[in-house]
């Protein structure tokens, strides 16, 4: 009996062994988890400690770091090498969980931390080549030594802090996923620059285009996806003239109709986004010194994607916003110059049908001939220690990413391989190290020249009094219209053999309007001779920036960040006084009549408290909808719809639009009839998901801003922010997406300089500096930035000083 | 009393030697098994000694610049406050303990038994 009850005692020691030390589904292992001695617990606000000196294993000499009020690290180093390891060893010492993860995803290695629900997002992932992206980057980067000694400085950076780490320092995601974090490379460096590349230029539409031209024909495309979006003010002002002589692409590709339908959009990045950047010359400015306003529009997370920084050698001072994982500073400024991104639009991205020969998609047809694929057989390690192998082919177009059905005709398999500008060798690294030593405007575009992938209007204002703005990226030679659609991958028409010379991208400097401006919208005019694509942002937020910075004189920055914060919809001023009118009110209940009559009174300004901005955005949602998606539900996906602009055209200019009739009703409807049902539905489905029109309709409230965390954990991000803003408006916030860095420098004698983005510098959910800043964020406040020129801790800051002493 | 006090100080001391948070089976099952008469002593002196101490030092992460952490972690766990959090964690240490000092008390009666008979 004694020795039956000693072997249950000891069975059950075992099982809560096991479960307590073991993750169960997404719970920890609660044993190391609870451990108040190493577990979560520890991960308070006690991390968020400086140190005034710390021994560093690797530094060739002495760094001096200041931490101002934020936790914003000062670098100060004597060599190029010292900078950027202890960028590298800083960056990891607040965000190294971040880091490893976001390589993670980029590399489709998901699985290796959450098991086997990953492997298809793993598997796809991998295909999509951004390994393979990487790979090229570092072979174009061993061939310039200075860009391999700072990505090999900031991968040792990174390393001797994780190198320092005992479990009990383990950031938090560590502790709840139970693993630890690996070796840094500069694989890992070019794998997340790939990844910012992806999630900039990995969206197209061209598998919808092919199948609503399919289906509606060629005069349908061409008439509701034009190339030239309506009333679009471009980024180059149209009167700019073009002198130089254009190449001429040598093959206008045949329509091709592809054999294998998927919908890509699900898996491609947000559309929206985008971002607004300007330079301002000092001739309008109060101080009379160029001011450079910048705000990129991303998905919004925490731990933030920005990591705020200032790198300081004897021949240079940057400050700006790094992405973790990489040296450098991506946004930002020095003494010199000021420079802020957005996205380029313009295609970089082409999808080719390939034909296989059999099942082992080892050879394919090209030029009438089958041709060997490379085949690459990836391993996928999983949670658990099972190994999934997947072998993709890679053609001269590029990774198959799709694949599984067969041509209908011969029953050959069919896949869609994916040409990237991305995939080609560049040496993104070296363009911004130029970019951060920059001392005019030519030497800034000249280092774009190296910068190929993701394309990105770079606007520029520097202290010597020069404004201006590229639309820079290596963009392949199209025929028009090359590129709007999938292509048959079996010869050489639609294959991309020139590029776009790099002295004849749109730019323009120090225009006579004294400022220039980008909001993602189409970079020129009919006047540009190359056709670089057509997804472009509609018109209204660029429009919008340049209607006021027009009307602006002596600026300053509460004017920039008032633009910033602008919440002005112009896509409404321009639709909603034709739609309301169009309304028939005899049919509108009691209720409909009220929120109607708040619509007509409406300023068109989406504040956070204001219910009519969101009444407006649904019921042109509902509008849309009732317009198209009879038409374009195809293969059981709703397509890509025209945008705002060209279905606002529509209803303005064509009373009689067949499309206006669904198709699924015997009953014929008119323009009248769904406007004012898409009115009825919206005040419906709004009352039934947010009660009586009340408090709870207002911008803020019933849409309002997540910042998630990036594991999507509840309770480690922020939500329910009250925000206004939203698509096609200066302030472009949105539920999950938004101005991720707002920027504002003035240059001259004396730089000054604004910004703030929504999280904080720390990457632990305990710290106090890990959300600090997104309730100012929210209120459109911005924090001073401190521009040193000294690590010296200025009198009247709480600014600390640490000494990172080379220790051997 | 001795017992709950032998058991969180040495666990105490191990834990800054290593990290490993198994201390708390480890040292209950050979406090439990050099226990020679009481039962409860072995587990509820080795159960309460890792209570203590877990409960303890939550407590004081908690009240020492934990407050941010441990209301994000209660919310990831479903909800709580920072005590309910570390009353919980206490008592996953006490249960562990009490186990793991029952069955070093229940091995050595069976191990000196045999012993006897032989």
């Amino acid at each position: 009996m004694r020795i039956f009850k000693t072997i249950l005692a000891f069975c059950a020691l075992f099982v809560l062994f096991s479960l307590l030390n073991n993750s169960q589904g997404s719970i920890p292992p609660l044993g190391k988890f609870l451990n108040p001695f190493v577990g979560f617990w520890i991960n308070g606000e006690a991390l968020d400690h400086i140190d005034e000196v710390l021994d560093v294993k690797g530094l060739k000499e002495e760094v001096k770091v200041i931490w101002d009020e934020r936790q914003v690290p000062h670098i100060f180093a004597e060599n190029t090498y010292d900078v950027y390891f202890a960028q590298g060893f800083l960056t990891a010492r607040h965000r190294l969980w971040q880091m490893e993860f976001q390589t993670h995803v980029a590399a489709g290695r998901v699985s290796e931390l959450i098991g086997s629900k990953a492997i298809e997002f793993d598997k796809t992932q991998r295909r999509r080549g951004l390994l393979l992206g990487a790979e090229k980057a570092l072979q174009k980067i061993s061939e310039d030594s200075e860009t391999q000694l700072i990505l090999q400085a900031y991968a040792n950076g990174v390393n001797t802090w994780i190198d320092m780490l005992t479990p009990v320092m383990l950031p938090l995601e560590y502790k709840l996923l139970n693993y630890e974090p690996e070796t840094w490379s500069t694989l890992k460096t070019a794998l997340l620059l790939k990844f910012m590349a992806w999630d900039l230029t990995g969206r197209n539409s061209e598998m919808d285009m092919n199948i609503i031209r399919s289906a509606l024909g060629e005069d349908f495309v061409n008439q509701y996806y034009p190339d030239d979006t309506p009333r679009t003010d471009p980024i180059v002002p149209v009167a700019k003239p073009w002198h130089f002589d254009a190449l001429v692409p040598e093959l206008n590709p045949a329509a091709f109709e592809p054999q294998f339908v998927k919908d890509l959009r699900n898996a491609e990045p947000d559309r929206d986004n985008g971002s607004n950047n300007w330079a301002i010359s000092g001739k309008k400015t109060a101080s009379g010194f160029p001011i450079l306003a910048n705000d990129p529009h991303l998905g919004l997370k925490l731990p933030s994607i920005w990591y705020e920084i200032q790198l300081h050698t004897p021949d240079m001072n940057v400050y700006g916003v790094s992405l973790p994982g990489a040296p450098a500073v991506i946004i930002g400024f020095n003494e010199n110059i000021a420079w802020g991104l957005t996205n380029a639009g313009s295609d970089v991205m082409d999808w080719f049908e390939i034909e296989f020969k059999d099942d082992s998609y080892s050879e394919y047809l090209y030029m009438d001939e089958w041709i060997d694929a490379e085949l690459r057989v990836e391993e996928i390690r999983v949670l658990g220690g099972e190994v999934v192998l997947d072998t993709f082919a890679i053609t001269r177009f590029g990774p198959l990413v799709y694949f599984g059905e067969h041509n209908l005709e011969n029953d050959h398999p069919v896949g869609l391989a994916m040409r990237w500008s991305a995939h080609d060798p560049s040496n993104e690294m070296k363009a911004i190290r130029g970019m951060n030593l920059a001392s005019d405007l030519e030497s800034f575009f000249s280092a774009l020249d190296q910068f190929d992938a993701p394309g990105q209007n770079f606007a520029v204002a520097a202290r010597d009094g020069d404004i201006g703005i590229r639309h820079n990226g290596k963009y392949p030679l199209r025929g028009s219209n090359q590129g709007k659609f999938v292509r048959a991958g079996r010869d050489t028409t639609g294959e991309w053999r020139e590029w776009i010379p790099r002295d004849q991208l749109p730019v323009i400097s120090n225009p006579w309007r004294g400022f220039v401006s980008s909001a993602n919208q189409n970079p020129v005019g009919k006047k540009y001779p190359y056709y670089m694509g057509w997804e472009y942002e509609d018109y209204e937020r660029g429009s919008r920036i340049n209607d006021r910075l027009k009307m602006m004189e002596n600026i300053g920055f509460q004017e920039m960040q008032d633009l910033h914060m602008d919440n002005f919809n112009k896509g409404a001023q321009y639709i909603l006084p034709f739609i309301i009118e169009q309304l028939e009110p005899a049919s509108l209940t009691r209720d409909e009549i009220e929120i109607l009559h708040d619509l007509e009174q409406w300023d068109y300004v989406s504040d956070p408290d204001e219910r009519a901005a969101w009444v407006y955005k649904q019921w042109w949602l509902h509008l849309e909808q009732a317009i198209w998606n009879d038409e374009l539900t195809l293969f059981g996906e709703v397509r890509e719809l025209p945008t705002r602009s060209v279905t606002a055209e529509l209803l303005l200019r064509k009373p009689n639009l067949i499309y206006y009739d669904d198709i699924n009703t015997p009953e014929t409807e008119d323009r009248k009839t769904i406007i004012t049902s898409a009115f009825q539905q919206t005040v419906s489905d709004l009352t039934q998901g947010l009660g009586p029109y009340g408090d709870a309709w207002e911008l803020g409230r019933a849409r309002g801003t997540d910042i998630n965390h990036l594991l999507k954990v509840k309770g480690l991000g922020r939500t329910g922010l009250l925000t206004g803003g939203g698509v096609g408006m200066v302030n472009a916030t949105k539920k999950t997406h938004g101005p991720s860095w707002r920027m504002i420098v003035e240059l001259g004698d004396s730089l000054k300089a604004k910004g703030i983005y929504p999280g904080g510098q720390s990457g632990n959910p305990g710290s106090v500096y890990y959300d600090n800043a997104v309730d100012d964020w929210v209120a459109g406040n911005y924090y001073k930035i401190y521009f040193l020129s000294t690590p010296v801790v200025q009198k009247d800051t709480n600014h600390l000083l640490t000494s990172l002493r080379n220790y051997q | 009393m001795i017992s709950i006090l032998i058991t969180l100080v040495l666990v105490f001391i191990l834990q800054f030697l290593f990290y490993s948070w198994w201390w708390i089976i480890l040292v209950p099952l050979v406090l439990g098994f050099l226990e020679k008469d009481s039962l409860a002593k072995a587990a509820g002196g080795c159960g309460l000694g890792i209570f203590l101490l877990w409960f303890g030092m939550s407590l004081y992460h908690w009240l020492s610049g934990g407050e941010i952490i441990v209301t994000r972690v209660a919310e990831v766990m479903g909800g709580g406050s920072g005590f309910t959090l570390a009353l919980v964690t206490g008592v996953i240490g006490f249960l562990v303990a009490a186990i793991a000092g029952f069955s070093g008390f229940s091995l050595r009666k069976v191990l000196i038994k045999e012993y006897q008979i032989s």
